[in-house]
């Protein structure tokens, strides 16, 4: 078997699905189009937690507050964050 | 064998629990930064799983779990320790027989995190070296993608994956376009049990780039026990913003020997309004190692080459069934190799206190 071949199949089937509007996209096409609003701006704790934890793991639909700040100084030293985006972090996942 | 040894320390090992575990109850008291409702209470966290692998033919059974105890002590402090339990339980004839096998138990990091500043943050005790993307970010079961880890692995990480000293980390710069986080660090050689390392020096740099969810990053490694040799990487990890695909590949170079692999992996939630395919994701990954001067020291002792291919199911964001089936290609023998199985991430507060 052309090993090769086999790789460039494995890579590209995934690209392949990246031609596909994602389904959030299409329907803010949709909402866009009938006059509502495309988008909701990202506050920056959710950019810091969208930027970070998805570059190595799924991220937990949720946290319990009591244990959100340990879990934050966790992953600051794990994914190396600075203080900043550990505050923004705290913000934004227990308010 | 038993160890005796850990026994005699128990009284010790016991009372050291309990003083940890006190201090970290008291700080998680304490009041911080008043402006968020986030409590400080210790936990263990960590992942679990089963994987059937068949491989060659020959079946074995791998219980896992890896329990991870984090104690912050106040807001700067954090203490945290992962030992990993594998069982490894194959047939008695390899195809045929009753199935044997054993527990093995490995500590595989230990440390102390002084969270001195916002962009250093000091490391002491036993931690995973930072080489490449692999040891330390996508290792654990939970995380990983495809349960078998890349041939490259043991470039950059040996002699058990850990280091015994002092590293330094955190993010160098950080602009609202890019970031540039680093680490560098020494260990010593160390025979102890459960926490043996290699003498070496090292460190790993990356550049994130935000907007484009972008990461091209690169490690270095001066080995410097027995034969000493230098160790290279370099990596590099996309999340594209509008679509859950998730691609990393990393290129190794060692004295034994250098190699690549490629994985991209796509989650069909954002594809589908199927609430059952939504819970799909699809894997797939190449990889070839060549070895130099004989290979070994982890590495196959000839050219090798493989791909994988993968189907993981969510059950829920921490609990998903994995499966994957991948072909072996070397001068030695070509071989088919099969992975099904469970994992699951876990968190449990191990106090009462702190906010809500």
């Amino acid at each position: 078997m052309n090993l090769r071949l086999m790789g460039a199949c494995v890579l590209l089937a995934p690209l392949g699905l990246m031609a596909i509007p994602p389904r959030q996209d299409r329907d803010a096409t949709r909402k866009v189009s009938s006059g509502g609003a495309s988008t909701t701006p990202a506050d920056g704790g959710e950019r810091v937690f969208t930027n970070n934890c998805s570059r190595c793991h799924a991220a937990p639909m949720s946290l319990p507050p009591r244990i959100t700040g340990t879990v934050i100084m966790h992953m600051r030293t794990r994914a190396r964050l600075s203080r900043d985006d550990e505050k923004l972090l705290l913000k934004y996942l227990a308010p | 064998m038993p160890d005796f040894r850990f026994k005699r320390r128990t009284p010790f090992v016991h009372a050291l629990l309990v003083w940890t575990m006190a201090c970290a109850g008291l700080s998680a008291q304490m009041k911080g930064s008043d402006d968020n409702d986030a409590g400080y209470v210790p936990i263990i966290s960590g992942g679990a799983g089963y994987v059937h692998n068949i491989s060659g033919g020959a079946p074995t059974l791998e219980p896992q779990i890896d329990p991870v105890l984090v104690v912050p002590f106040g807001r700067h402090v954090l203490l945290e320790s992962r030992t990993d339990f594998t069982g490894f339980f194959e047939r008695q004839n390899l195809t045929s027989g009753p199935f044997k096998g054993k527990v093995f138990k490995d500590v595989e990091y230990a440390q102390l995190d002084w969270l001195a500043d916002s962009h250093l943050i000091v490391v002491g005790g036993r931690y995973l070296l930072p080489f490449g993307i692999y040891n330390e970010r996508l290792e654990p079961i939970w995380i990983r993608n495809l349960q078998d880890a890349p041939y490259t692995a043991s470039i950059g990480t040996r002699t058990t994956g850990a280091g015994d000293g002092l590293m330094l980390r955190g993010v160098a710069v950080q602009t609202g376009t890019a970031s540039l986080q680093y680490a560098a660090y020494f260990s010593a050689r160390s025979g102890i049990n459960q926490f043996g390392s290699g003498r070496a020096a090292g460190g790993d740099a990356s550049v994130f780039l935000p907007q484009l969810h972008l990461e091209i990053g690169a490690s270095g490694q001066r080995f410097l026990q027995d034969h000493r040799i230098n160790n290279s990487a370099a990596y590099i990890s996309w999340q594209p913003l509008d679509h859950a695909m998730d691609v990393k590949g990393e290129y190794d170079y060692s004295f034994f020997g250098h190699g690549y692999w490629l994985e991209a992996a796509y989650k069909l939630d954002r594809v589908t309004s199927v609430a059952a395919m939504q819970k799909v994701q699809l894997v797939g990954r190449i990889q070839q190692v060549s070895p130099r001067h004989g290979g070994g020291n982890g590495l196959p002792q000839v050219e090798s080459r493989r791909f994988d291919l993968g189907i993981n199911y969510y059950l829920r964001d921490n609990l998903r069934l994995i499966s994957s089936y991948g072909r072996n290609f070397s001068s030695q023998q070509n071989l088919n190799v099969w992975n099904a199985g469970v994992t699951y991430r876990f968190t449990i507060p191990l106090w009462f206190g702190g906010k809500r």
